[in-house]
C-alpha cells in the first residue's frame, strides 16, 4: 500500500463529499409546528408501548426491529398524529402522519437527510396515501406509484404510512 | 507445421494465459458487480465495514476515545460517531456524549440535542429528539431523588418519566462527568470504535479500480481490454471448425 498517498486524498475526498451529504438535514417543518398545525395547539403527548407482538408486528410491516420500544404520538377523539423516522438509503427521513377513522387523513415529509430524493415530499406524491387504509397483511389498500431516483425514499415513506395506521389502530384498543 | 496452425496454437495458448491471469480479477469484478446490481434488497446502504486498516487505506482519521461515562452498571464509551455501549458497539451514527445516568430501571444518556432513554439490559426505551425536551442545547445530565436532570441552555430542569420537565434548582445533583481512560483502555476500545466505511461505496471502489488508487481504473481497463481479446478469440476458436467445414 505504498502507493496509497494520492489515490488516499481522492477517497477522502470522495468520503468527505459524503459526510457532507450526510450531514445535511432539509427541515420543511419542525414537528412541533405540524402538531400544533394539525390540533391549533400542542397537545400532550401519549406513549404507545410496543408489547412483544406489536413490536413483531413492527418488525414485519418495516422489515427489520423497530428501533425504540415506545413511541409518542398525540390524540383527539377522532385523530392521532405520529412522527416517525425511517431510513431511506442511508439517513432517516422524518415524517408526520394524521390517522382519522383508520385512514390517512395527510401526510407531510418534515426532515428530510439523503442528498437524493427529495421529490417525496412533493404534494403531487403524498397526495397518494389520501384516504389510504390497512387491508389483510397490514399492506396498504392500493400501491403507491414510484418516484425515479427516490426509490428507496418511496419505500420508507410506505413502509412509515403502514407503520402509523397500524400503530393508530392498536392504540385504539 | 503450417503457420496458420502455428498461429492458432499461439493464440490459443494466450487465450488461457490470459484467461488463468485474469481468473482473480473477472471473479472480482463478476462478484462485486452481482452484489452491487442487488444491493437494495441485500441491505448494503445501511452498511459499513469497520476496519481499523480500511480506515487508514480511506484516509479516514481515526479519533481514540478520550474517556468514558460510568454509572452504577454502565459504561458507555463514543469515538467517531460511535458508541460503545455495555461492550455492545452502536450500528447507526451518534452524537458525541454528554453523560449517563442510571434510574430504578433505566439508564439515560445525553447529548447536545436528543435524550436516549434505555432499559436496563439495554435495549433502546426511546429517543428524545429536542421537542420533547425542556431545552436545548443540553448541557450536563445528572440525577437527584431518582429523578432526570438536565442543564440546558435556558434553565435547570428536572424529570421522573422523561415525559414532562419541571424547572429545578441545581442543589443536590449528582451531574454525570467523564472519566479519563488510561493507554491500554484507549487502545482497546479505539479498536472497537474504528471508522466505517459504506460497504456500497467500497464495492463500488473494488468494481471500478478506484479502490486500488488512481492506477485502479486503468487496470481495471486493461481488463474489459482483455475480456475482449478473450471473448473474440473464444469466438474465433468456436467459429473456425465450421469456417474449415464449408471451405472444404
Amino acid at each position: 500500500m505504498t502507493a496509497g498517498g494520492p489515490h488516499r486524498h481522492a477517497l477522502f475526498a470522495v468520503a468527505l463529499c459524503l459526510c457532507a451529504a450526510a450531514a445535511r438535514a432539509d427541515v420543511y417543518q419542525e414537528p412541533d409546528a405540524f402538531i400544533a398545525e394539525v390540533f391549533g395547539s400542542k397537545p400532550a403527548p401519549k406513549l404507545f408501548w410496543l408489547t412483544q407482538d406489536i413490536q413483531a408486528q413492527a418488525g414485519a410491516i418495516l422489515g427489520h426491529p423497530p428501533e425504540q420500544l415506545r413511541q409518542r404520538y398525540w390524540s383527539d377523539a377522532h385523530r392521532s398524529v405520529w412522527i416517525l423516522e425511517e431510513t431511506g438509503k442511508e439517513e432517516l427521513i422524518t415524517a408526520g402522519f394524521v390517522v382519522a377513522e383508520g385512514r390517512i387523513d395527510h401526510v407531510r415529509v418534515l426532515v428530510y437527510r439523503e442528498s437524493r430524493g427529495q421529490e417525496v415530499r412533493q404534494s403531487a406524491f403524498l397526495k397518494q396515501f389520501k384516504d389510504a387504509k390497512l387491508k389483510q397483511g397490514d399492506r396498504l389498500d392500493r400501491e403507491i406509484d414510484g418516484i425515479a431516483g427516490a426509490t428507496l425514499s418511496v419505500g420508507a415513506m410506505e413502509r412509515m404510512a403502514r407503520l402509523a395506521l397500524f400503530f393508530d389502530r392498536m392504540s385504539r384498543r | 507445421m503450417s503457420p496458420r496452425l502455428l498461429l492458432l496454437r499461439l493464440l490459443r495458448r494466450w487465450h488461457a494465459r490470459i484467461g488463468f491471469a485474469a481468473t482473480l480479477f473477472f471473479l472480482i469484478l463478476a462478484v462485486t458487480g452481482l452484489v452491487l446490481n442487488h444491493g437494495n434488497r441485500l441491505g448494503l446502504d445501511g452498511r459499513s465495514v469497520h476496519a481499523g486498516w480500511l480506515a487508514h487505506w480511506y484516509g479516514i482519521k481515526a479519533e481514540p476515545p478520550r474517556h468514558a461515562f460510568r454509572s452504577g452498571h454502565h459504561i458507555l464509551i463514543a469515538a467517531n460517531g460511535r458508541w460503545l455501549l455495555d461492550g455492545k458497539t452502536s450500528g447507526l451514527t451518534l452524537p458525541e456524549p454528554l453523560g449517563l445516568i442510571e434510574l430504578a430501571d433505566i439508564f439515560v444518556v445525553a447529548s447536545e440535542a436528543a435524550l436516549y432513554v434505555f432499559r436496563e439490559g439495554g435495549e433502546l426505551i426511546e429517543k428524545l429528539d429536542p421537542a420533547a425536551l425542556p431545552g436545548v442545547p443540553v448541557r450536563a445530565i445528572g440525577s437527584s431523588a431518582r429523578r432526570i436532570v438536565l442543564r440546558t441552555a435556558s434553565g435547570i430542569f428536572t424529570s421522573a418519566d422523561a415525559m414532562s420537565w419541571q424547572p429545578a434548582a441545581q442543589r443536590s445533583v449528582l451531574w454525570s462527568a467523564p472519566a479519563e481512560l488510561s493507554a491500554s483502555e484507549r487502545q482497546s476500545y479505539g479498536e472497537a470504535l474504528v471508522p466505517g466505511v459504506s460497504l456500497q461505496q467500497l464495492l463500488l471502489d473494488l468494481h471500478s479500480g478506484r479502490f486500488a488508487g488512481s492506477y485502479g481504473p486503468l487496470f481495471v481497463d486493461l481488463l474489459a481490454v482483455a475480456l475482449a481479446a478473450l471473448s473474440l478469440s473464444g469466438a474465433w476458436f468456436f467459429l473456425l471448425p465450421g469456417f474449415r467445414r464449408r471451405r472444404h
